[in-house]
């Protein structure tokens, strides 16, 4: 008797044990089925779904989330959608943490969303891989052109002919300057013409290193990949050759600049936001000890919440010997190619980046939307410094990609910085040994 | 009479598998088949957008042809453990004898010493930051103007002290327990002999932990190796990689770099597990070579 409630109660154990992994097993049944999808994606699901319009299609849909404010936008696009579509039921499951390395392993898996953000910076690796749809069927079949988003924009997003996403957003930098800072040094604001001699000059002007405890800098110089190659680009050169299989960071133009960067924070004009303590310039630039940085829309809504006394302008980057630069940071929805909704997950996205709900975006303020046609909406016309930011895209802005080895790239562009910072490492060598290290990661 | 004993001896055995089946089923799967399958994976090419591509040995080339593994993760590891473990070691044996006389507010001081090693990594590794800001605590106390975590020359040394500062407390405790499994008679008799106090801790104490001491130095190299969250969460690796790790590595190749390379990350866990595993058995060799054995 006893042995037979020991027996029992093993089994019970056993079972609960297995039905713990059962719980993943049960959605492995797509990933055998993985390798043969997407020879023809999405051409079975299509008619089975008029077929049944009584129930309601599940997609889900992630996304990272950024801030409280950008997700209760979505979420209140996403009730819209679900009152104008009763028949499709979305299900947004935001992803926390570490964005990319979840959704990731959520394909590897086969149980990744239906309908999920891309960035620039890694997209690519996601196409090139089978893991996203091709859309211009879709766009074809509702009747959304490529000619309705930015050319810069929506051209990211294209592999091989296709497109892969819809940018539902993006980003350039823009040069915010602190109004009282400039009137406390008896400065003109800049303008959209400043040039690298004019940002020298002010960055020297509004340095006050008089109070120990809180210097003030005219610039700061981040050792950072999103910020640094804009003086690249603003000397005529690049960071990858145009197709990507080599890096040009050791070019001359790009050495020039590196040195021109430095200069600010050799000569004292300008800091690391580490040597003020801080891991971000926006915080600083809100206290007021940094005059000037090159930051993204997203510093508005932060200098809204957590610096509302703060006076600040946007112009664009001040031009350098080579012209006008700028990078485009931008998020697009992409749909997984492995899904079984593929026209309900399209009905979201070409919902979520159509006229309407770009118009919230924009209003909203932390991003600029894709489309063409709100170019010349009233709301940037009341808001020059948004419109400082939309205009970057179109002055000699590059989108922030450099291929399938982008994170070295990112990582020896900082490392370059640092060295030249930290260890007064000179630029050429800093440079050299930074091109030398992506073209071994490129083997 | 045989059948039984036999039908007795199956029982016990099911008794016993019962007790640990909950472990047992977590450990088959959280621990034995993923290690297994990182073995396997050491062997293929794997992006996780595609299946894993047999590679055979490739990844493990790829490994110890690698610039940050060899001039920089493998002798970062190293150099913190030979750092940290000596430190640590005799740090909490120091606190542990120190505890073990009896002092006012015995209590009160072991709690407080073992109060880092129950907080959780990442709250202390937040709390350092702060204190090694440039304008923070430390910096102010003592009058510096260095920027700790921001300068390679002393980001890891930070690290180190936050580690030692962690595991000490945990090292006490297991070292006082030693302390307390060792007769009074031998003491008693030592200062029969006339041993001073010194004389018992070096030739009494020491000796006589020799086993726990090997636990401590074990659980504290192997701990050592894997050093990872802080890393993480303090220094991502850097500045300019001078606290990359092999575990930060792994981590580095299987989920940050835009190109996933999971095989080869797998390849690095497998050569770790090794380096771990042989100089374990080396220090086995070692520290219960050169005593007397009495203890086994």
């Amino acid at each position: 008797m006893n042995r037979m409630i020991k027996l029992l109660l093993i089994l019970t154990v056993l079972a609960l044990g297995l039905s713990a992994c059962g719980q993943t097993t049960t959605q492995q049944p797509q990933q055998p089925a993985q390798p043969q999808q997407p020879a023809q994606p999405q051409q079975p699901a299509q008619p089975q779904q008029p077929a049944q319009p009584a129930t309601r299609t599940v997609v889900r849909l992630s996304g990272w989330a950024s801030s409280p404010a950008e997700t209760a936008l979505l979420e209140s696009l996403l009730y819209k959608f679900s009152v104008e579509n009763p028949d499709i039921l979305v299900k947004y499951e935001p992803i926390t943490g570490d964005y990319k390395q979840v959704l990731l392993t959520s394909i590897a898996s086969g149980t990744e969303p239906d309908i999920f953000y891309v960035d620039i910076f890694w997209w690519l690796e996601l196409a090139a891989n089978d893991a996203l749809l091709p859309l211009d069927d879709l766009m074809a079949a509702s009747g959304v052109s490529r000619s309705d988003f930015i050319p810069a924009l929506i051209d990211a997003f294209t592999y091989e002919g296709k497109t892969y996403g819809i940018p539902k957003d993006f980003n350039t930098l823009g040069m915010f300057y602190n109004k009282d800072l400039f009137d406390a040094a008896g400065l003109a604001y800049p303008t959209d013409d400043w040039t690298w001699d004019d940002l020298r000059e002010a960055a020297a002007k509004l340095t006050d290193l008089s109070n120990p405890n809180r210097p003030v800098y005219g610039f700061c110089t981040p050792p950072d990949p999103g910020r640094f190659p804009v003086f690249v680009f603003q000397n005529g050169g690049t960071v990858m050759n145009g197709d990507f299989t080599d890096t040009t960071l050791d070019s001359e133009a790009a050495v020039k600049a590196a040195e021109f960067y430095a200069s600010f924070r050799t000569n004292q004009i300008g800091a690391m936001p580490s040597d003020l303590g801080e891991g971000w310039q926006g915080t600083l630039f809100g206290k007021g000890q940094c005059a000037m940085v090159y930051e993204g829309g997203w510093l508005i809504p932060y200098l809204r919440d957590q610096f509302p006394n703060t006076q600040y302008g946007v112009v664009m980057p001040p031009a350098g010997p080579g012209g006008e630069g700028n990078l485009i940071f931008t998020v697009a929805w992409g749909i997984s190619a492995n899904t079984k909704n593929a026209e309900a997950a399209w009905k979201v996205v070409n919902f979520l980046t159509s006229e309407a709900s770009q118009t919230a975006v924009l209003e909203s303020g932390f991003a600029l939307p894709s489309r063409q046609a709100l170019q010349n909406s009233d709301y940037l016309k009341n808001n020059p410094n948004s419109a400082a930011i939309f205009n970057g895209s179109f002055f000699g802005a590059r989108p922030f990609f450099w291929g399938s080895v982008g994170s070295d790239v990112n990582d020896q562009m900082s490392k370059a910085l640092e060295r030249m910072f930290k260890e007064n490492q000179p630029a050429s060598e800093a440079m050299k040994q930074a091109a030398e290290s992506i073209r071994r990661a490129m083997r | 009479m045989r059948t039984s004993t036999g039908r007795r001896k199956w029982a016990d055995a099911l008794n016993g598998y019962l007790f640990i089946s909950p472990w047992l089923i977590i450990f088959l799967i959280f621990s034995l088949i993923s290690l297994g399958y990182a073995v396997y994976l050491s062997f293929t090419e794997y992006n996780l957008l595609r299946p894993p591509r047999w590679w055979g040995l490739e990844g493990y080339q790829r490994v110890l042809e690698d610039e940050l593994f060899i001039s920089k993760a493998l002798p970062n590891t190293f150099k913190y453990v030979l750092i940290v473990v000596p430190i640590q070691t005799f740090l909490s044996l120091v606190l542990a004898f120190a505890m073990d006389q009896n002092l006012r507010f015995q209590r009160f001081f072991r709690t407080i010493f073992y109060l880092p090693s129950v907080t959780s990594s990442v709250v202390i590794s937040l709390i350092f930051i702060w204190i090694f800001a440039p304008q923070g605590i430390f910096n102010q106390i003592t009058g510096l103007t260095v920027n700790w975590l921001d300068d390679p020359r002393t980001a890891f040394y930070v690290i180190m002290g936050m580690n030692i500062f962690t595991t000490s407390g945990t090292l006490m405790l297991i070292f006082l327990a030693g302390l307390q499994d060792i007769p009074l008679a031998v003491y008693e008799a030592a200062e029969i002999d006339g041993a001073n106090g010194l004389q018992k801790f070096f030739y009494i104490t020491v000796p006589m932990l020799r086993p726990v001491i090997f636990f401590v130095v074990t659980v504290g190299v192997i701990g050592c190796f894997q050093v990872f969250d802080q890393i993480f969460v303090m220094t991502n690796g850097g500045p300019l990689d001078s606290t990359t790790t092999i575990t930060y590595l792994i981590y580095k190749w299987a989920f940050r770099d835009t190109r996933i390379q999971m095989g080869q990350a797998s390849a690095l866990a497998v050569i770790l597990t090794l380096i771990i595993l042989a100089v374990t058995l080396l220090q086995r060799r070692v520290i219960e070579g050169s005593g007397s054995g009495a203890e086994r």
